[in-house]
C-alpha cells in the first residue's frame, strides 16, 4: 500500500538554524498520526514542509506516492489548520462565507444545496452554529479556531494537517471536541497529521504517535508502544508521567539489570543496553507503584515519608518524600485512597516496571539532568 | 524546610482548621453596571489550598481582587484572621499576590527580587537574612541568586515569584491563574511543585483557575462559581461526589446525566425510583434538600460519574447501549463512548471509564451501576432560569 504521506530523509533549516534532521515518517490512508514534542522541537516546521510552505534543504515529501518537490501549495491539495488562523479568516465576511470560500477554492464540483448541508453539519459538529452570520472579529479565539477548522474540513481532502487545532478552547469544550475529532476523522477517512503539546489528547486520538526532539524523530509507534516500550529515556519521560532517577548499572543477568540509585539498589529491565558500569536513567510509572501492605511482595521496595495526597475524583495522587534527599516521588492509585498517618510507609514496584535506559535520546546533547527536569 | 513550617506555626494566632478568611455577602458592581459578583459568602480554613473555579466571566477574578483590595467593593465584608479588612489599603492587608507570568522585576537579580519587599518591612537584619536563606533553600534557588529573571526557566521563575511573596510571611497568598499559558508537561510539573511548597509552608493559598483538573489536583477546598454566584463550596471530595447542582456535577469532572420522573421511594426514602426514557433506575436520595415524600412525581435528574459505571449486568441499574467508540489510553484505562436508545426516538450519549484496558466485542454492551453512585440533582443551578438541557448539558 502506498502511504498518504511519506517523508524521506528530510532536513530543513530556518534562519540558518537546522530545525529538522533526517526525518523519516509514513502516514497511511485513513490513519490518525499525532506528532508530540517539546516546544521548539520542529513539530510545526514538519507540517509546513509537507504542505509546501517551507522548502527542505534535502530529502523528499511523497504524497500518495508522488514526489511533491515540484508541486505548489494548492497543487498538493492538503487541508491544513495552522496556529496563525486569525490571519487567514476574512474579517469582513460571515462565518458561513468564510467556510464556503474553502470549498469554492477547491476543484470539487458540488451544488449549492450540498454545500449548505456540509457547512451546517460542520457548524453543528463544532458547536458554532450560532455564529453562522457573524464576522470572525466578533468571535472568541476558540470560535475562530473552529471556523478555520470547518473551512479546511469542508474540503474533505485526503490529507489533513492540523497544528494544535483545539489549543484555544476552554477545558470542557476541548474534551468534547477531542471526541468529535475522532468522529470527524472516522467520517472523512482522511490521513490526519496532528500536532499537539497536550499528551492526554495525543494518547487519546492517535493511531500512531511520533515523538520529535530537537528536530529528530525519537520514536514512532502506537500510543501503547511508546508508553510501555519507550526506545529512550527521553520518550519515557516525555510520554505520560514517571518518577526518574540517575542510575548506574552494576550487574546484568539474562533480562535484568541491577542498578545503583539514590533509592539504593534496584532491580530493573534494561531497555536499550546491557553494559555494566553504564550510567543512565531509571524510570517508574506512578500507577505501577504499590503503597502500604501490597508493597512488600514487590521486587523493589523503599521506605518513604508520606508528604500529602490529592484526591482527583478518578484517581488519588500520593506524594512521598525520599529520606535524606528530600526529593519526592508520585504514586497514583485508582479512586480514593487514604494513606495511614505514619512517619514512614513502604512503597514497592516490580522489576518489569522499572525501566533502565543507557541511551538517553537520539540527540547526543541530552543529559540526565535535563531529563529529570521534564 | 522544617524550620519554615515551625515558624509559621508560631507566627499564626489560630489553629489549623479555623477560618482565616470570611467573605460575607460580597457584591461588586462595576461602573458600567455589570454585576460581577452578587452577595456571595464563603470562608477558608487556615492553611488550606482553596481554588476558585468557574467559566470565564463567573466572577472568580473579581472575588480574588476584592480580597486583595484592588478596588472598593459595592457591598459586603472581607475578614482576615478576625479583622475586617474591607476598607483597608491593599499594602496593609498582609496578603501576597502571584500573577500570571509572575511579573518579576526584570532589572533586579533573583536575590534582589526576593529582598525587595523585605527591605520595606523594617525588620532586624538577622531576621531578614534568616528569611532569605530559608526561602532560597526551600525553593532550591541557591545557585541562581545572581541570575536575571530573563535567564530563568519558567519553573525557576515560579519559585522566585513564590519566594518573593512568601518571604513577607503573609497570612494569605493569592494566585491568579499563574500556570495559564504553559505547555502541558510543564504545567503538570509546576502544579506538583506548588503543592509541595504549600505543604511545606502551611500558608493559606487562594488560587483562581478555569481548569477543573487543576482544581481537583490542587484544592483542599473548591469554590465553584457561576454567573456571579457560588454554586457550591466544599472539599474536592464533596464537590465531586456530592454535587449541589447539575451545573457542579458537569463542570467539575465528567458526568452522565439522566432526566426522569420520580415514581416511588424505597429504603425509607433513602432511594428513589426514577422513570426515564431508558428504563427505570434506582438513585440515591441521600443528599436531597426536600423531604423524600415531596419528590414523588417530580422531575429530578440524576448523575453518575463515568468511572463508577462498570461492564456488568449484576448491578442495581443496568442499561444496554450501542458502542460508538472505544478509546484506549495507556496509563489511564479505557473510555467507552456509548449511545442509549430511549423508548421514543430519543438517544443519549454516555461515557464509561474503566481502569483496565478493555476491547469489548460486538456492537452493544450492557453497563451497570449501583444506586449509591447515582446522585439526584434537585437543583440545576443557583442561577435562576438556567435550562438543564440547553445551558448545562450543551456547550
Amino acid at each position: 500500500m502506498t502511504a498518504a504521506i511519506r517523508v524521506d530523509s528530510l532536513d530543513l533549516s530556518f534562519r540558518n538554524e537546522t530545525v529538522l534532521r533526517d526525518v523519516n515518517l509514513e502516514v497511511d490512508d485513513g490513519e490518525f498520526c499525532v506528532v508530540l514534542g517539546p516546544s521548539g522541537s520542529g513539530k510545526s516546521m514538519l507540517l509546513k514542509s509537507i504542505v509546501g510552505l517551507e522548502t527542505p534543504d534535502s530529502g523528499w515529501v511523497f504524497l500518495d506516492g508522488e514526489d511533491a518537490s515540484e508541486l505548489s501549495v494548492p497543487e498538493r491539495n492538503i487541508g491544513f489548520v495552522f496556529q496563525e488562523f486569525e490571519e487567514t479568516l476574512f474579517p469582513h465576511r460571515s462565518v458561513e462565507e468564510n467556510i464556503a470560500f474553502g470549498l469554492e477554492q477547491s476543484d470539487i464540483d458540488i451544488d449549492g444545496d450540498e454545500m449548505d448541508r456540509r457547512i451546517d453539519d460542520l457548524l453543528e459538529l463544532l458547536a458554532i452554529s450560532d455564529t453562522k452570520d457573524d464576522a470572525p472579529p466578533e468571535l472568541s479565539g476558540g470560535q475562530q479556531q473552529r471556523v478555520e477548522l470547518a473551512r479546511q474540513l469542508v474540503r474533505r481532502c485526503g490529507i489533513m494537517l492540523l497544528d494544535d487545532p483545539l489549543a484555544d478552547l476552554d477545558y470542557k469544550l476541548q474534551k468534547r471536541m477531542e471526541i468529535e475529532m475522532r468522529r470527524i476523522h472516522d467520517d472523512l477517512d482522511s490521513a490526519f497529521l496532528y500536532v499537539t503539546h497536550n499528551q492526554d489528547q495525543a494518547l487519546k486520538l492517535a493511531d500512531k504517535l511520533v515523538v520529535l526532539n530537537d528536530g529528530r524523530v525519537e520514536q514512532v509507534g502506537t500510543p501503547s508502544e511508546l508508553y510501555h516500550e519507550p526506545d529512550s529515556a527521553f520518550v519515557a519521560r516525555f510520554i505520560g508521567d514517571s518518577n526518574a532517577f540517575k542510575a548506574t548499572s552494576v550487574e546484568t543477568t539474562a533480562d535484568r539489570v541491577r542498578v545503583e540509585t539514590e533509592l539504593g539498589a534496584l532491580l530493573a529491565t534494561p531497555m536499550n543496553g546491557m553494559a555494566t558500569d553504564a550510567e543512565g536513567l531509571v524510570t517508574i510509572r506512578p500507577e505501577h507503584i504499590a503503597i502500604g501492605k501490597d508493597a512488600s511482595a514487590k521486587d523493589n521496595t523503599v521506605e518513604v515519608a508520606p508528604a500529602g495526597e490529592t484526591y482527583m475524583g478518578e484517581t488519588t495522587e500520593i506524594a512521598v518524600e525520599i529520606p535524606d534527599s528530600g526529593r519526592q516521588m508520585i504514586v497514583v492509585e485508582p479512586g480514593q485512597t487514604t494513606v495511614p498517618e505514619a512517619e514512614t510507609v513502604q512503597i514497592g514496584w516490580d522489576a518489569t516496571d522499572t525501566q533502565f535506559f543507557e541511551k538517553l535520546s537520539v540527540t547526543e546533547t541530552v543529559r540526565t539532568d535535563d531529563l529529570l527536569e521534564i | 524546610m522544617a524550620t519554615a513550617k515551625k515558624r509559621n506555626d508560631e507566627q499564626t494566632d489560630g489553629e489549623k482548621g479555623d477560618a482565616i478568611v470570611e467573605v460575607r455577602d460580597l457584591t461588586k458592581v462595576y461602573p458600567d453596571g455589570t454585576v460581577a459578583v452578587e452577595e456571595i459568602s464563603f470562608s477558608i480554613d487556615r492553611g488550606d489550598f482553596c481554588v476558585l473555579i468557574g467559566p470565564s466571566g463567573c466572577g472568580k477574578s473579581t472575588t480574588l481582587h476584592s480580597m486583595v483590595g484592588k478596588f472598593p467593593v459595592t457591598g459586603g465584608t472581607v475578614t482576615l484572621d478576625g479583622e475586617d479588612i474591607t476598607d483597608t489599603e491593599t499594602h496593609e492587608r498582609d496578603i501576597g499576590l502571584v500573577f500570571q507570568d509572575f511579573q518579576l522585576f526584570p532589572h533586579l537579580d533573583v536575590e534582589e527580587n526576593i529582598r525587595y519587599g523585605l527591605e520595606r518591612l523594617d525588620l532586624p537584619a538577622a531576621e531578614v537574612e534568616r528569611r532569605v536563606s530559608d526561602l532560597t533553600a526551600t525553593m532550591q534557588l541557591e545557585g541562581l541568586l545572581e541570575r536575571a529573571p530573563e535567564e530563568l526557566s519558567a519553573g525557576q521563575k515560579q519559585r522566585v515569584a513564590l519566594a518573593r511573596s512568601l518571604v513577607l510571611e503573609p497570612k494569605l497568598l493569592l494566585l491568579d491563574e499563574p500556570l495559564g499559558d504553559m505547555d502541558y508537561k510543564l504545567q503538570k510539573r509546576m502544579e506538583r511543585e506548588l503543592l509541595r511548597i504549600h505543604r511545606e509552608f502551611e500558608t493559606t493559598f487562594v488560587y483562581v483557575t478555569h481548569d477543573q483538573t487543576q482544581a481537583m489536583r490542587l484544592a483542599d477546598q473548591i469554590v465553584v462559581m457561576n454567573d456571579g454566584k457560588i454554586e457550591q463550596s466544599g472539599t474536592s471530595h464533596e464537590v465531586y461526589n456530592e454535587p449541589a447542582t447539575a451545573f457542579v456535577a458537569t463542570f467539575v469532572g465528567d458526568s452522565d446525566i439522566f432526566t426522569g420522573t420520580v415514581v416511588g421511594l424505597s429504603d425509607d426514602g433513602a432511594r428513589a425510583r426514577i422513570e426515564t426514557e431508558y428504563g427505570r433506575f434506582l438513585a440515591s436520595a441521600a443528599n436531597l434538600e426536600s423531604e423524600p415524600a415531596e419528590i414523588v412525581g417530580a422531575e429530578i435528574p440524576f448523575s453518575v460519574r463515568p468511572q463508577y459505571i462498570e461492564l456488568s449486568e449484576d448491578k442495581e441499574n443496568t442499561l444496554k447501549c450501542e458502542i460508538l467508540d472505544v478509546i484506549n489510553q495507556p496509563g489511564a484505562g479505557t473510555q467507552l463512548l456509548l449511545k442509549a436508545h430511549g423508548e421514543t426516538d430519543v438517544v443519549s450519549d454516555l461515557q464509561v471509564k474503566l481502569n483496565e484496558q478493555v476491547d469489548p466485542d460486538g456492537e452493544t454492551v450492557t453497563v451497570g451501576w449501583d444506586a449509591e453512585v447515582a446522585t439526584m440533582l434537585e437543583r440545576t443551578s443557583v442561577v435562576p432560569d438556567i435550562d438543564l438541557e440547553k445551558d448545562v448539558l450543551g456547550e
